[in-house]
């Protein structure tokens, strides 16, 4: 971070803008977040409620044998205990998504039988503080009988390799080939094979600051738990808690407000969730439950660990790519928890940013004794386009190219979109080149020869390297068939209503569950365009509530998709209500025409007559309060609900081919770095982000979006990561050993921006802010740069580089 | 967080807390308590008492004698030490204890928890062998004085005793001294770390490789790093670095810290 | 054991084991929950508070040894629930994104222009340095705080 650590380089847009979107409002969120007001989670109270402690597995595989909860229970003030044996006579199984042999596994909230990771949930206790709650859990006898655990994948198939899940009668969870094109001719026609043994893209996640947690209340006369929670995916957590639960979605309220930060690891709390609901009605009381840093790191969403091996990449000498072979290895920990859906996940970027059109992924997905994977900031993409990015910057050396003019020459260009892929996604648009040569402008990438001389002179290497990442969102979740074709998801939707209340206050309520996405602030900037009138006018409400009726069965905050879904909800709600106004207007003005009126000054008028005005008060007045004597036939109540449903069809299941998600935002990273070769230390010295996610609602959340993933990136690719021991055992445990970027770790930063509007959805926008995997590529790029050695993992602590330059 | 229970005792003079902590053996004298309060949060140490030497003017001060020895009061904090005038006397101390954690935990911390703790990743065991310091033990029989090479036993261990206290620290004269370390991040925890002085003769005391500071000499900076390799010193491995790595930075931070003292 | 301390002027007697965290006490006694936790560690510093005018993270104190204590927290900053200069500053600079962070990042903020009005870019972030965000990557807080510097 420099004086000028932020530069922005944002172009003409490409079309006028009007009103509110557009323009960096700011975010109405703040005020209470600023003034220690905002309602996080572990906030909330309820009179007489319980506090949940996790016993947990202190090894990575073992046969339970006994489990004694009764010392605990005697404890004064503690309010009772679940094992695992409970939840199996009151619940069924979780579903399962994967196809055989994935789909046999049994999986309960809390252990059965056998422990499968350290840290896995055994017994909850709850008692009347946190304190005693924590204290009588160590009061719980559990027998293990320890089991031989598997912690690489790569062995997880071998004979001798310990069984996780008998059901499945194997570690193999997933399997499936993809292949587009025409392989042999690909490598008939190429010059070159270039060979890759082996890539390793490591195991870590976003670790939000708030951990999980929730208070969940049963109310025993309508047999109804409401969950307050920041599970941000509550359509997911509904799914799998209803038919495990055997109860209907009615029974399950869920509540959010205020969430600490999610990045995907929010998505699969509902085995936790399971336990408070029943122990609510166990013990009639409200259960609260709060995860602990140390219990995240050892139990709650792990990205994806994927190796790539026996990798062949076609290139013609020129540097013209060809296609690929490659076999996906993937890391799914102890539980299928949202997997395999990372199997399918990364296909919605085959080819990252490049014409190749000949692909062929052999993905295996593996059970391993260690923390179930779950969606994590960029799923399954960036795992993906780390080794499309590794690929192509592997090849320029081989060839001995530029890395830039290899880009140049492949790239996907502005002129092919929107471009479909050897699998069927339509890319819908973009200008990679453009953004390229924006981020090496940022960088000053002419002045890295000067740079590199200046460096070796002082004794230390300095290299450059560029990383690219798509940011497929709105998903087609018709892609769950190619996992197992007898899912029946397809699609995607999202809802918001829009009312006009009694006193004309505009009432926006979303399905979504934000977590620092700014929601309220884009939304009512939708809406105030719309109805022409002031941003304070739009009350957006706070949170999610299931009660509210304005939610669908895939409502949420993930996957890149509320600048498209959310806000085309909102749009769609917004315009029925606009039409209704002009309607009910009509009426009252006796019967003058919606041509003849327009919406201004927080209120409708007679265009030729701005004195016949009636304020939005009034229209919420009569239709609400005064509307006794209104035409029998206005169909007007003021208070819309819209559902946007994005244009999909459903994946062929054969050849696995079909669009995938709606947009395509793209990143282009350049990073530089100077490498101390005596020790490996390094620090990223500079670095440039380009961004186009078309259009803009609010440059600067898009901006914060970018800056944050950016800094994740930086983090990961250097600090952070899940490693286990031989025998299981999670090293880095919480933020001591698993270092997170502060302050003095961050390096000064140029953004830029430009905007190639999506054609496909309402406003033009495109999802966006899971993009900072470009970091993880584009500094693996510069080490080798620096080093001119081949980076083969994403994680590249000192000891690695040092390793690397030895 | 959510600690086991505790008793709580907060003495009013140094014979009291020494009262305490001989009388209660699972007793343990509370500091600033950045490093005890974490580890009861884990449930690692869970001490019957905690006997809290937080307002005990007696342990906190810093004096410059006229020979220039430093004094310092085991309760005097990071913060405290960065800002005083007397402490400049010898400017390594300030400096680096100005890269330990972040400001909250300088404001807490203290020069005497610090080498207490003896973590082997800590910043200023290896800086109290390299300068010569000398602590000062107040117990039941009175008050001892050790040498910081004596003073470091193991993990964790120090040769303050059940009922014994750290009182003081006495720094002797000096500037020519140096501090290298690669650390987790800028400023982060030590992976590996080394502190120098150069009194005629090179000093350097390594942090992170044992269970105490190393000490190695040799007549002149260039000769250090063969004084590493030659120490027999067996580094351990973690998750940060491996017991080859962490060699390999000893030495070469061990010729870094000494180069920058004998600049000084 | 008794505690009494001042919160934000106002003064809270109560009856605390000793094992209890300042920070537990504050959210789970006083119900003033702007101050959060996000680690085990002393290492994120959403739980940073001031006590007796020094900067600490309050999960690293037991309530008991913050007896007699005057401590300011999150929801003791603004004036007659106006934004200080300070809070308007992250709101300006987009310094903030879900937010769990903000109430530590404030004190520590507040803590360090106490000290030093005209703080470098350097001292911006050292100050800073004891307190994770985990979404915004930092640059816009250092901005902020930059901006209300003198």
């Amino acid at each position: 971070m420099t004086e000028d650590s932020t530069t922005t380089v944002a172009p003409a847009p490409v079309e006028v803008q009007k009103g509110w979107a557009g323009q960096s409002v700011k975010r109405r969120e703040d005020k209470r977040l600023l003034q220690g007001e905002g309602v996080f989670v572990d906030d909330i109270k309820r009179h007489g409620m319980g506090y949940l402690h996790f016993v947990r597995s202190p090894y990575a595989h073992a046969h339970i044998t006994r489990i004694d909860v009764s010392a605990a229970e005697a404890v004064d003030g503690v309010y009772g205990t679940l094992t695992g044996e409970e939840v199996a006579a009151l619940t069924d199984p979780f579903f399962q998504i994967s196809s055989a042999p994935g789909a046999n596994i049994k999986d309960y909230s809390l252990a059965l039988g056998k422990v499968r990771f350290v840290g896995e949930p055994v017994v909850a206790v709850v008692a009347e503080t946190r304190e005693l709650a924590r204290d009588a859990s160590e009061l719980v006898e559990v027998d293990y009988e320890p089991l031989a655990a598997v912690v690489d994948a790569r062995h997880a198939q071998d004979a001798d390799a310990p069984v996780l899940h008998d059901d499945a009668e194997g570690n193999l969870m997933w399997t499936g080939l993809y292949s587009w094109g025409d392989l042999d001719a690909a490598f008939a026609e190429a010059d070159r094979v270039i060979e890759i043994p082996e890539l390793h893209f490591h195991r870590f996640n976003s670790t939000p600051l708030e951990c999980d947690g929730a208070l969940v209340e049963f109310n025993r006369g309508v047999e109804q738990w409401t969950i307050h929670t920041n599970n941000q995916f509550p359509g997911f957590a509904a799914i799998m808690m209803g038919p495990a639960m055997k109860v209907g979605l009615d029974k399950l309220r869920f509540v959010t407000q205020d969430i600490g930060g999610g990045f995907g690891n929010k998505i699969t709390s509902h085995p936790q969730l399971v336990v408070c609901c029943l122990l609510a009605r166990k013990l009639n009381r409200p259960i609260q439950w709060t995860e602990w840093r140390t219990d995240f790191h050892l139990s709650m969403s792990h990205g994806n660990e994927r190796w790539f091996r026996d990798t062949k990449v076609a290139v013609k000498d020129d540097g013209t790519l060809l296609g690929f072979r490659t076999k996906a290895l993937d890391d799914a920990g102890a539980w299928l928890r949202y997997e395999p859906l990372g199997g399918v996940i990364w296909a919605q970027v085959t080819p990252g940013m490049y014409r190749w059109r000949h692909i062929e992924l052999d993905f295996t997905q593996v059970a391993t004794n260690k923390a179930p994977v779950s969606p994590n900031r960029g799923y399954s993409r960036m795992q993906h386009l780390w080794f499309t990015e590794r690929v192509i910057d592997i090849v320029a050396k081989e060839l001995d190219l530029d890395p830039v003019e290899v880009r140049k020459k492949n790239y996907i260009r502005a002129e092919d979109m929107p471009y479909e892929t050897p699998n069927g996604c339509v890319y819908d648009s973009g200008d990679y080149a453009r953004m390229l040569d924006l981020a090496l402008e940022l960088i000053d990438y002419d002045a890295m020869a000067g740079r590199k001389a200046a460096a070796k002179e002082q004794g230390k290497l300095l290299g450059v390297g560029i990383g690219s990442t798509l940011d497929s969102g709105t998903n087609n979740f018709g892609q769950s068939r190619l996992i197992n074709p007898e899912l029946q998801f397809s699609g995607n939707n999202e809802v918001a209503t829009v009312k006009l209340d009694i006193f004309g206050e505009i009432v926006v309520t979303l399905g979504t569950t934000p977590q620092g996405q700014g929601h309220e602030t884009t939304a009512a900037q939708v809406v105030a365009d719309i109805l022409n009138c002031a941003l304070e006018d739009v009350h957006v409400r706070a949170g999610h509530d299931s009660y509210w009726n304005s939610h669908a069965g895939f409502s949420g905050t993930y996957a890149s998709q509320f600048a498209v879904t959310g806000l085309s909800a909102v749009k769609g709600a917004t315009e029925m209500l606009r039409d209704e106004i002009f309607k009910l207007a009509g009426a009252v003005f006796g019967g003058v025409p919606a041509e003849a009126l327009e919406l201004a000054d927080g209120g409708i008028r007679i265009k030729e007559n701005p004195d016949a005005f009636l304020p939005f008060m009034a229209c919420g007045a009569i239709i609400n309060a005064n509307n006794a004597g209104l035409p029998e036939d206005l169909d007007v109540t003021l208070n819309c609900r819209y559902v946007y449903r994005p244009p999909f069809e459903v994946p062929d299941v054969e050849t696995k081919f079909g669009n995938l998600t709606l947009t395509y935002a793209a990143q282009l990273h350049v990073a530089v770095v100077e490498i101390d070769p005596e020790t490996g230390y390094y620090e990223i010295v500079d670095y440039a982000a380009v961004d186009d996610c078309g259009k803009r609602i609010n440059p600067q959340i898009v901006e914060g979006q970018v800056m944050g993933a950016t800094a994740q990136a930086i983090g990961a690719v250097i600090h952070e990561t899940y490693e286990y021991d031989e025998d299981g055992n999670l090293l880095t445990p919480n933020f001591y050993d698993y270092h997170v970027p502060h302050a003095l770790d961050m390096p000064p930063l140029a953004t830029g921006a430009i905007e190639s509007p999506s054609p496909f959805t309402p406003l033009g926008t495109k999802g966006m802010g899971e993009g900072g995997g470009a970091g993880i590529h584009a500094v693996c790029a510069a080490i080798q740069d620096a080093t001119g050695v081949v980076v083969t993992d994403s994680h590249n602590p000192y000891r690695r580089v040092w390793e690397m330059l030895r | 967080m959510l600690l086991r229970e505790v008793e709580y005792a907060k003495p009013g003079s140094v014979a009291q807390a020494l009262e305490l902590l001989a009388a209660n053996d699972g007793a343990r004298a509370l500091a600033g308590g950045q490093t005890l309060i974490n580890v009861m949060k884990a449930r690692a140490a869970s001490p019957d008492m905690l006997v809290d030497l937080n307002g005990l003017a007696e342990l906190r001060g810093i004096e410059l004698a006229a020979d220039g020895t430093l004094t310092i009061g085991a309760m005097t904090t990071y913060t405290e030490l960065m800002r005083s005038a007397e402490a400049k006397a010898r400017p390594i101390l300030g400096e680096v204890c100005a890269t330990i954690a972040d400001v909250q935990v300088r404001n807490r911390g203290t020069i005497g928890g610090n080498v207490c703790a003896n973590d082997p990743t800590n910043h200023l065991p290896p800086l109290m062998v390299a300068v010569g310091a000398r602590m000062t033990i107040a117990g039941a029989a009175g008050e001892r004085e050790v040498t910081a090479e004596e003073f470091f036993l193991g993990v964790y261990m120090t040769a303050v005793g059940q009922g014994e206290l750290l009182t003081k620290i006495a720094i002797p004269a000096g500037k020519k001294d140096g501090f290298a370390a690669v650390t987790l991040g800028t400023e982060g925890t030590c992976i590996c770390n080394a502190a120098a002085t150069v009194n005629g003769s090179v000093r350097v005391a390594l942090g992170c490789v044992d269970a105490v500071p190393v000490l190695v000499t040799a007549d002149s900076p260039d000769g250090i790093a063969e004084a590493v390799r030659a120490a027999g010193i067996e580094p351990p491995s973690d998750v940060h670095a491996s017991a080859e790595y962490r060699l390999h930075l000893a030495a070469v931070l061990a010729t870094r810290a000494a180069q920058e003292a004998a600049a000084r | 054991m008794d505690v009494s301390v001042t919160v934000n002027g106002t003064t809270y007697a109560r009856d605390v084991e000793p094992r209890k965290l300042l920070i537990h006490f504050l959210r789970d006694d006083l119900d003033l929950t702007g101050s959060h936790i996000g680690c085990d560690t002393g290492n994120c510093g959403a739980c940073s508070v001031i006590v007796d005018g020094v900067l600490v993270k309050s999960c690293m104190l037991l309530a008991v040894q913050a007896d007699g204590a005057s401590i300011e927290t999150v929801e003791g900053i603004s004036e007659n629930g106006e934004l200080t200069p300070l809070q308007q500053s992250f709101n300006e600079h987009h310094a903030l994104q879900c937010g769990y962070c903000t109430p530590g990042m404030l004190m520590s903020a507040t803590a360090l222009l106490r000290d030093n009005a005209s703080p470098s870019d350097a001292e911006i972030k050292k100050a800073l340095q004891g307190n994770i965000c985990r979404c915004t990557g930092y640059w816009n807080i250092f901005e902020a705080v930059k901006a209300v510097a003198k």
